[in-house]
């Protein structure tokens, strides 16, 4: 699902004001992703690249983070049994991001 | 209507703030100061709201580098509740609320319910965003979400960003983006270089904006980013880099004009077309309201104090109409005061002294906002704009031609749409697509107080049955009596 | 002025005023109309956006009262066919029904109510949870018991207005939406149906009070007293989930409704009530019964526990003083009728409206029809 452009993964962070959490790793389906600790996963995500977070319902066209705030409902991703908003989410080390497509694929 | 069963579980205090933005937050230092218990809740992870988002968890300022004008206030407010010792529920979601004013609150630990004897409802907007072509593709984004990646999570949008829409937001995210080392492809601004003037008078109200305005536009002007007034975004496509963005000129309507498109190749387009009030709330509480263009759409009707038709229920900020961070923190003390005084707990004097002084305050901040606000007001051109093929609730994928099809057979309101054709039935609710299938609507059927909202409804955000239903065993259902055989 | 005068003003004269545009109602106009009458619907509001346009939609024989299966057998085949004889479809679906048993009372609550619906022709097997969870795999472990059925299914209630518009206006009827009926002058040559705001008076031959929990303000108007009690309704929608059931649920107690769409979203009924009336309508769920509810529905479905709710919505169920539909004759008036209170008055809407149509147009009906006179005097039964 990942459709990065060209450059490094971590080149869209900005450092110039801010000191960052703790750098880590989380996983979305199954893949390691680096971050920092703190930023939601839907930045994370956007940062490394990975923009497409699921298929709209009935026309199945990709959908990614919109709104940034929690209102739109368009990041939706699985944490643990929870289907939540990945920009509500703050990364965490070992952290499990399952899309709902690769979750779709690997249930019963 | 209390609940007897579980009324040993409910805090009761006086006064429930949603929302720590600029409203908020102040509304709760005057509570406070005056005395009230007081709670304030925000699922964000601390006090700010957007206008001074928090940074997240973990990160902090570099010191020695100087920082702009919104970290240092909101950093200064977030000290203040600090010092103050105001209770605040942040990371937590409000999902329900009763006519009592009973809050049921989701927390990490499971849902919680408090029992205000007012309850002041400072939650802010949502961004407009009136569809085009090719708007729901990832790497499409509000202003507001560029904002928060920007300013909060520190990153940039994209390499090359389009930065399109109406209102101030513009100018801001277009800078933010060159501050953080970002390019900006174009600035496409439905407003003309008159409709700017023309805020001006206003605008003298706050020479410190007027100059970081001004200072805003040299820096574009500086770095060679094409700003182009009178032009809206026709269609969005995706390409292999990123997108290709046709713009065209548009009338004062935000209609387009015929013409040929520019076409700007970026790999992220942000676009936002002003602010809309969240009613969310104040719907589901039943209180009163009217269409105000001029404040972003459907507000809550209010006195200048925020009190709304529905007794112990009180609206600040730009939830009750958009006026601007400024004007929002004295609305906030204006709804603190009426409260502390409607619950008995300050002099008469005291509160006539402080209610003068305080609308005073957020005089010339208004006109701002104001100001600001006509900027962000919606253009009925760009909305009458969208194509047929053009997604309008994001939710359930209901085009424009949909919503035609289901006001030709006959659907004349906002509800009725919904039931026709499940725009609005998605788990946004509406918040997305609302004021702009309203406006649509609206096109047929006359005015938007004839096509009215959406029901209000809980939850206020989805929650999951497990946080609500918590732990429990089958004895634990409260079985009401069987149905009849 | 009176009914006469009046009736002496320039207009249409219709053979019959139906008034509320609810499934029964709507389905009294259809049928009326195809038999060749000449029929004004009306509502206050647009049609089927009171309880026919926001129930759950179960078509099952678990929920509906014992002596009611058979009628709704008859209009479980009615939506099925919808295509038909509505001409569009409301997303009806077959699917087998089966009712839950988790504890000893309940098993045999369960088998008296199955019992009773057997009785009454409706094909309900008692079967063993291994049975149950073949039907449906995804029952909570501690099942007990469960009654099978496959004549149940469901149907989308919300798009029973956009369905019955289209019917109803290419079967000639004239429908007169946002017209809120203020009173009704009955004479001789018929009724004279008045409205506050701009809708001129209709005058009918004949009338039909098709107003769901309205019709007691209905039947007050033509001088008659029969309370109808108002069941506020809680109602839960999920957002799109994957696919987590495929039949319809309910509990022994009939205190729970429970399916997945097509689309995804699961609906989560059972008649757990809110606060409301008649004239604000549902105004607030109680907080114990949205947990109770939300509980049962993860007990049976634990699957269900993670889905995340996008609406918690009311609405109004009508209910006299027994329990029992209201249709037939209004006593004391002459070419009156009224139809209604039907318990899972959806799932029986379509058929009960054929039958007024039938008793209405002299015909003998398929069903005997349930006398309104019955109710005269008939005290409410005390909470």
């Amino acid at each position: 699902m990942t459709n990065s452009s060209s450059g490094s993964k971590m080149s869209m962070r900005v450092d110039k004001a801010v000191h960052r959490g703790q750098a880590l790793q989380f996983t979305v389906d199954d893949q390691a992703v680096a971050a920092f600790a703190g930023e939601s996963v839907a930045a994370a995500l956007f940062a490394a690249g990975q923009r497409e977070l699921r298929e709209s319902p009935r026309d199945s066209s990709p959908r990614g983070m919109f709104c940034m705030m929690g209102s739109c409902q368009e990041c939706l991703v699985w944490v643990g049994l929870r289907q939540v908003p990945a920009c509500q989410i703050p990364v965490t080390e070992g952290l499990a991001v399952q899309t709902l497509t690769f979750r779709r694929q690997h249930l019963d | 209507m209390t609940n007897e069963a579980d009324s040993s579980a409910l805090h009761k205090i006086d006064l429930m703030i949603m929302g720590a933005g600029p409203a908020g937050a102040r509304a709760a230092l005057r509570a406070k100061a005056s005395g009230l218990r007081v709670v304030l809740v925000d699922e964000n992870n601390d006090a700010g709201g957007q206008v001074w988002r928090p940074l997240p968890d973990g990160f902090s300022r570099l010191s020695g580098v100087a920082s702009s004008a919104e970290a240092r206030d909101g950093d200064a407010l977030r000290l203040e509740l600090r010092k103050a010792g105001v209770v605040c529920l942040f990371g937590h979601k409000v999902w329900n609320i009763g006519s009592d004013l009973r809050t049921d609150v989701i927390s990490p630990e499971g849902s919680v319910s408090w029992l205000p004897s007012a309850l002041l409802v400072a939650t802010g907007t949502t961004e407009r965003v009136i569809p085009f072509t090719g708007w729901t593709a990832p790497g499409v984004m509000g202003l507001a979400a560029a904002t928060i990646l920007l300013k909060s999570q520190n990153m940039l949008p994209g390499r090359s960003t389009l930065v399109a829409g109406n209102g101030p937001l513009l100018l801001a995210v277009a800078n933010g983006i060159l501050k953080a080392g970002g390019q900006v492809a174009a600035v496409i601004d439905l407003a003309s270089r008159t409709d700017w003037m023309l805020t001006l008078p206003a605008l003298k109200a706050r020479p410190d904006l007027l100059w970081q305005g001004l200072r805003w536009q040299a820096n574009l002007r500086l770095a060679g980013v094409p700003v182009l007034y009178r032009h809206g975004i026709d269609s969005v496509v995706s390409t292999p880099q990123g997108f290709d963005a046709h713009v065209k000129p548009v009338d004062s309507s935000g209609a387009p004009l015929s013409g040929a498109a520019r076409v700007f190749s970026v790999d992220c387009v942000t676009v936002g077309h002003g602010l809309v009030p969240g009613t969310d709330v104040t719907r589901l509480l039943r209180a009163r309201h009217r269409y105000a263009a001029e404040s972003g759409g459907w507000i809550a009707e209010s006195d200048e104090m925020g009190r709304t038709s529905v007794k112990g229920l009180y609206v600040a900020g730009d939830g009750a109409g958009v006026a601007g961070a400024a004007a929002a923190g004295a609305h906030g003390e204006l709804a603190a005061l009426a409260c502390a005084n409607d619950l008995g707990r300050i002099s008469t004097e005291h509160y006539s002294r402080e209610r003068t002084a305080l609308l005073s305050q957020r005089r010339k901040p208004a006109l701002f906002g104001r100001a600001m606000a006509g900027l962000m007001a919606l253009r009925e051109g760009a909305v009458a704009a969208i194509k047929p093929e053009t997604i309008v609730c994001r939710c359930e994928d209901v085009t424009r031609a949909e919503i035609d099809a289901a006001v030709h057979e006959g659907a004349r309101d906002l509800n009725q749409l919904k039931a026709w054709t499940r725009c609005g039935m998605g788990p946004c609710q509406g918040r997305t697509c609302s004021d702009v299938a309203g406006a649509l609507l609206a096109i047929h059927v006359g005015s938007r107080e004839d096509v009215g909202c959406f029901t209000g409804r809980a939850p206020l955000r989805p929650v999951s049955l497990a946080e609500v239903a918590g732990q429990y065993t089958y004895a634990d259902i409260p079985i009401p009596k069987a149905a009849p055989l | 002025m009176t009914a006469s005068a009046k009736a002496l003003e320039s207009g249409k004269d219709y053979d019959t005023l139906v008034i509320g545009g609810g499934v029964m109602g709507c389905s009294t106009a259809l049928h009326l109309a195809r038999a060749g009458m000449q029929v004004a619907l009306v509502d206050r509001g647009a049609l089927c956006r009171e309880a026919s346009g926001v129930n759950a939609g179960t078509l099952t024989l678990h929920m509906t009262r014992a002596s009611l299966v058979p009628y709704a057998m008859r209009a479980w085949q009615m939506w099925m066919d919808a295509e038909n004889w509505l001409g569009m479809d409301v997303l009806a679906k077959q699917a087998p029904g089966l009712t839950l048993a988790f504890t000893q009372d309940e098993c045999e609550l369960l088998t008296l109510r199955a019992n009773a619906r057997r009785e009454q022709g409706a094909p309900i097997e008692i079967i063993s949870p291994e049975r149950a969870r073949q039907i449906e795999p995804g029952l909570h472990p501690g099942l007990l018991m469960a009654g099978y059925c496959e004549i149940d299914g469901y149907a989308s209630a919300y798009l029973t207005g956009r369905a019955m518009t289209h019917a109803l206006r290419n079967a000639g009827v004239d429908i007169f939406e946002n017209s809120a009926v203020e009173s009704i002058d009955s004479g001789d040559c018929g009724h004279i149906a008045n409205f506050d705001g701009k809708q001129a008076p209709l005058r009918g031959r004949r009338i039909v009070l098709a107003g769901g929990v309205w019709i007691e303000n209905m039947l007050a108007m033509l001088g008659v007293q029969i309370p109808i009690k108002v069941l506020i309704n809680q109602l839960i929608i999920t957002e799109r989930i994957r696919p987590v059931m495929r039949s319809v649920l309910s509990v022994a107690n009939g205190l729970l409704s429970l399916k997945q769409f097509a689309n995804g979203t699961v609906l989560i009924g059972g008649g757990w009530q809110g606060d409301g009336n008649r004239d604000q309508g549902g105004i607030e769920s109680r907080p114990q019964n949205l947990v109770g509810n939300m509980r049962l529905a993860a007990y049976a479905v634990p699957a269900l526990a993670e889905a995340r709710v996008a609406r918690v919505w009311l609405g109004l169920e009508a209910e006299t003083a027994d329990a029992m539909p209201i249709i037939g004759d209004v006593p004391g008036v002459a070419n009156a009728y009224v139809v209604g209170s039907a318990h899972s008055g959806y799932t029986s809407g379509p058929f009960m409206g054929r039958i007024m149509a039938q008793h209405i147009l002299c015909q003998p009906t398929d069903l005997p029809i349930f006398n309104p006179a019955r109710l005269l005097g008939m005290p409410m039964p005390v909470a």
